[in-house]
């Protein structure tokens, strides 16, 4: 099907949607790092007396409920943010949209595995 | 040359462009800049998650990390970094409000306002790691 006004396909405008959708979730999830990471920033070097802290200071941290909730969000927004990144990088180079889409799913994994041992972790440092 | 190289050629032209800032404005070079931290702080955010496994193995191993990187010159590594994620920061919001349409007009005005401001964090940033 073609829009007679653009002579856009169908198929088109999906992509050109889903790629908008992309761009509005690595914007959206910048803007929230923004926050995450001063926030991270500032109670993991700037209050603590010598710049990080030590393994004790880490587990009591990561216990306080609030902030074992906000790492993990933290992890979740800086993977998605940092694999929207890497395939924007990636689709600068005007591939085909099948190797597009092996891409996509390739980072997706990547991501996800990302998450999954970023979750084990914190679970593991924290009980 | 063969037509697949050609192709090739003209995909790896087109992903470098927005790298070859000559003849262009501070904007690409912000624009370049900001591609550029985002990859460092990728592979920033890997190594991160390697260091953070010391943890895994108790405190013996992860002290003996901290008592390391808690030196003046890991702690200059440290304000790399952060200005890197400065320069993305700022660059990328001023980005994210051109992309919406918000002061097109006024984006080199914007990233003169993200140069001078993260100039004045890092320099706070800087004297709060090292005076700590």
């Amino acid at each position: 099907m073609i829009d007679i006004g653009t002579q856009r396909t169908v198929s088109e405008f999906q992509q050109v949607q889903r790629r908008s959708s992309t761009w509005l979730w690595q914007a959206g999830t910048g803007v929230l790092l923004l926050f995450l990471l001063t926030l991270h920033m500032i109670a993991n070097h700037f209050i603590v007396e010598g710049g990080l802290r030590d393994y004790a200071q880490t587990v009591e941290y990561l216990r306080t409920p609030v902030i074992f909730v906000i790492e993990h969000l933290f992890l979740l927004t800086v993977t998605i943010h940092a694999m929207l990144g890497i395939r924007a990088v990636l689709f600068d180079f005007g591939l085909a949209p099948a190797t597009e889409h092996r891409i996509t799913v390739a980072i997706s994994g990547l991501g996800a595995i990302t998450v999954a041992y970023g979750v084990w972790l914190l679970w593991a440092v924290a009980f | 040359m063969t037509m697949t190289d050609q192709s090739a050629r003209t995909r790896i032209r087109s992903a470098v462009r927005w790298f070859d800032t000559r003849h262009r404005g501070p904007e690409t070079w912000a624009y370049a800049l900001n591609r550029i931290t985002g990859l460092v702080l990728v592979a920033y955010l890997y190594i991160h998650l390697a260091v953070l496994s010391l943890l895994v193995r108790g405190p013996a191993s992860y002290d003996t990390f901290v008592d390391v990187v808690r030196s003046p010159v890991f702690l200059s590594f440290d304000l790399v970094l952060i200005a890197g994620w400065l320069i993305h920061a700022l660059n990328g919001l001023r980005l994210t409000v051109i992309g919406l349409g918000f002061g097109v007009r006024a984006q080199r005005m914007m990233l003169v306002g993200a140069t001078v401001t993260g100039s004045v964090v890092l320099v706070v940033m800087g004297l709060l790691l090292f005076g700590g």
